[in-house]
């Protein structure tokens, strides 16, 4: 059989079916695929990540396709799912067992997010705590109707999400229990890269890597099975730039420069209406659930003007921008955007913190305030 | 895309409650007069003196002590000690506060001394004897789960926190024996010796053993897709600890055996704590797992959840072999006494749904219920 000169080019459009011989790739299990159209993003590390039988999406062959359609499908309905259920919101979710958790959804346990309730009901700030739940709900509502419409953009990112990325079960990116004290919010938002773990711990002194070696061997050793290896070590031996923006494996829509961080999706200040005692008081000593900052009283349906809760099976409707609207304009007079340049560290919310001490931002938490001159990398 | 439910649920039928040993039917109110009043459909013990606010974990003596004694944990920072006779009847012994909500509880297994974790991020040793407790542990989030380790060489308390550390104390020195690093906060835990599971936030799942000192085994990839909330070890028929049962938020327990011969047939997941049972089409109300205990003598287990019900199920036979009637609060915590006579079920308010459904008026309980015989597994066919 002649050599197929396309398959050597690494573009034959037909791949098992082709006529040509494609040398090499007889019994790899598909393993040799040229890359292809629809997923332009989602060429690396193809065999990595989706395990079981499946071949990654690179290739287009029928079977392949399928199984992303289903996958897609089961992602939409899970999101169905979700919704109608009126199951705890603040969890991380993952479309197939035992793959990665998909980005865009924090993982708060009530316990965690009681907790805060409890602690900002001692402050008297029940309103920011309100506040930032309010805005977690409508983060997560936004990612699940994102989720369920499934755009070209969100598509691509979820594939690559579910193949390359990051399950944080797998890798362990600890540095020494010293490190998480001096930790303001060591909850993960994101489950987006593990490198945004190992980023986290890049800013604070080489102490933490020091005690890194004298606390669990186990975790350092043992290799974490995805593709964020590499990033992961790299970010330990070089101090990898606070922002730089990786690969950007959330929606291409997702290009937020940190230096306007009024850009962000959410128009409404959710954050911003920030009490400075509470910034220094409570919150950093407070658990680590991300949203952190501002008062405790979660808006679960927005403070006193809904009988629905997040929680509740009602359409959408009760969630929709009339509520919002409502449930800020309390907030709006106590917003202290800041008209600096930089925001004093003191002055962040938890959550806000971790997000600027993130290798990216994650979508739909990107802060309003700008971000504190230590923590900048120029 | 899933193996979905391999429970038999369909064989579940409702006159099953009504064939067991005694116990009480359907809700309807039991103090007469009032209006039904489901805090107690179950018709079960309710422990005198309950805790003044939600119970987060339930702990029963070991068998080193005689008598049956209960220790509980609740959200009004303090710890209480029952004593549970055989009766039925439960004496409040005495308490203990810490300065935050207490988390997990945990005996030693002499049963002199009792463990709590706090939201203080602390953990204290409680000596009964002395009714004087002392500060053993610190972290530097709270404290989530507590365990006693007795091994042959060593002994210690295991402390499982979110400032995501695992940490090992002996108890007489205020530096930990160890620490080992998590990949995310610590949300439940348990130990048989010489096994130790450890669950965590973003799906984290891993497997210690602790044979000379505690040593990380395996990372599991989560065998679910939603947040983890609780684990229960199980042991095979040797009486050795051969995996775990993994409960979530969304209604769903996963069985994972360490070292299945048939990974893919042995392990499998079940829902449970679901509102509309076998009817997939209509959309269900699902809810999460809060507690998962093992019957220490039948192996079956028990799951309690944010519907307010119990169920028990035997994972050999794969069926379920109870469902409780509805409480009207969620069941936060649950456990059995050493020798499976007693299951203790809490029902308080777990957060499941936010702040506004947060009543502080509302009565929290602790009932007991007798366990003898209704865990008792199926014969599989």
């Amino acid at each position: 059989m002649a050599i197929c000169q396309f398959f050597l080019q690494g573009r034959c459009r037909f791949g098992d079916r082709c006529w040509n011989e494609h040398p090499g790739a007889r019994g790899a299990g598909g393993g040799r695929q040229p890359p292809q159209q629809q997923l332009s993003g989602a060429s690396t590390n193809r065999n990595k990540g989706f395990g079981l039988s499946e071949n990654p999406f690179a290739s287009l062959s029928p079977e392949e396709q399928k199984d992303e359609k289903k996958l897609l499908e089961g992602i939409v309905k899970d999101m169905e799912v979700w919704e109608s259920s009126g199951q705890w919101i603040f969890s991380v979710y993952s479309p197939v067992k035992k793959k990665p958790n998909i980005s865009g959804f924090t993982d708060i346990s009530p316990e965690e997010l009681r907790l805060e309730y409890h602690n900002f009901l001692t402050s008297n700030n029940l309103q920011s705590y309100l506040n930032s739940v309010q805005h977690l709900i409508n983060q997560w509502r936004n990612r699940v109707n994102e989720l369920k419409s499934l755009n070209i953009s969100t598509k691509v990112a979820l594939l690559s999400d579910v193949k390359d990325g990051v399950n944080q079960a797998a890798s362990a990116f600890g540095f020494g229990s010293s490190q998480a004290a001096t930790f303001v919010s060591p909850g993960f938002p994101v489950n987006n890269s593990s490198s945004d773990n190992a980023q986290n711990f890049s800013f604070k002194t080489n102490s933490g890597f020091a005690a890194a070696s004298s606390g669990s061997p186990a975790v350092l050793g043992s290799s974490p099975a995805f593709g964020a290896v590499a990033s992961a070590s790299s970010a330990i031996s070089t101090s990898a730039p606070a922002f730089g923006f990786g690969k950007p494996e959330i929606t291409s829509a997702a290009s937020f420069s940190f230096k306007s961080p009024a850009d962000s999706s959410f128009g409404s200040p959710g954050f911003s209406g920030l009490p400075t005692s509470l910034a220094t008081g409570p919150v950093s000593a407070s658990v680590p659930p991300a949203f952190g900052g501002g008062s405790s009283v979660a808006g679960f349906g927005s403070p006193g003007s809904h009988s629905h809760t997040a929680f509740s099976k009602p359409s959408n409707d009760t969630f929709g921008n009339s509520s919002i609207s409502t449930s800020f304009s309390a907030p709006g007079s106590i917003v202290a955007t800041d008209n600096v340049l930089f925001t004093p560290r003191d002055k962040l919310t938890v959550q806000e913190l971790e997000q600027f001490q993130s290798k990216k931002f994650t979508l739909g938490k990107i802060p309003l305030k700008p971000p504190p001159l230590e923590l900048l990398n120029i | 895309m899933l193996p979905a439910n391999h429970f038999g649920e369909k064989k579940v039928k409702m006159s099953l409650f009504g064939t067991t040993s005694g116990f009480g039917t359907s809700g309807t109110s039991m103090f007469g007069s009032t209006t039904t009043d489901n805090h107690n459909p179950m018709k079960d013990i309710e422990v005198t003196s309950s805790p003044d606010d939600s119970i987060g974990c339930l702990s029963f003596s070991p068998p080193t002590l005689p008598g049956n004694f209960l220790i509980a944990g609740s959200w009004a920072n303090d710890v209480r000690c029952w004593e549970v006779q055989d009766s039925g009847q439960t004496i409040p012994k005495a308490q203990q506060m810490h300065t935050g909500p207490v988390l997990d509880v945990c005996w030693s297994d002499d049963g002199s001394k009792v463990f709590t974790a706090s939201c203080d991020k602390t953990a204290k040793m409680w000596d009964l004897s002395s009714n004087q407790a002392i500060q053993i542990a610190q972290h530097d989030a709270p404290v989530k789960t507590i365990h006693w380790i007795k091994a042959p060489n060593y002994s210690c308390v295991m402390t499982g926190s979110w400032d995501k550390t695992l940490k090992f104390w002996d108890t007489r020195s205020s530096n930990p024996m160890m620490v080992l690093q998590l990949p995310e906060r610590c949300y439940c835990a348990d130990v048989i010796y010489p096994m130790a599971v450890v669950a965590t936030a973003e799906r984290g799942l891993i497997v210690y053993q602790l044979e000379n000192q505690p040593s990380e085994f395996r990372r599991i990839e989560s065998p679910l897709k939603h947040q983890h909330r609780c684990v229960a070890i199980f042991k095979d028929k040797q009486n050795k600890p051969t995996g775990f049962a993994l409960g979530s938020i969304e209604g769903r327990v996963a069985i994972h055996y360490i070292n299945p011969p048939n990974p893919a047939k042995d392990n499998f997941t079940f829902k449970c704590h679901r509102s509309n049972g076998t009817n997939t089409s209509a959309p269900q109300d699902i809810y999460a797992v809060n507690g998962i205990a093992f019957h220490p003598v039948h192996g079956t287990l028990a799951t309690v959840g944010s519907d307010g019900r119990f169920s028990f199920w035997d994972k050999d036979a794969r069926t379920k072999l109870k469902t409780s009637e509805q409480l009207d609060q969620p069941i936060s915590a649950c456990c059995f006494n050493h020798n499976g006579n007693i299951f203790a079920y809490a029902s308080s308010y777990d957060w499941s749904k936010g702040h506004e459904f947060y009543n502080p008026q509302k009565k929290n309980y602790i009932f007991l219920r007798n366990a003898a015989e209704e865990l008792k597994p199926r014969n599989k066919k």
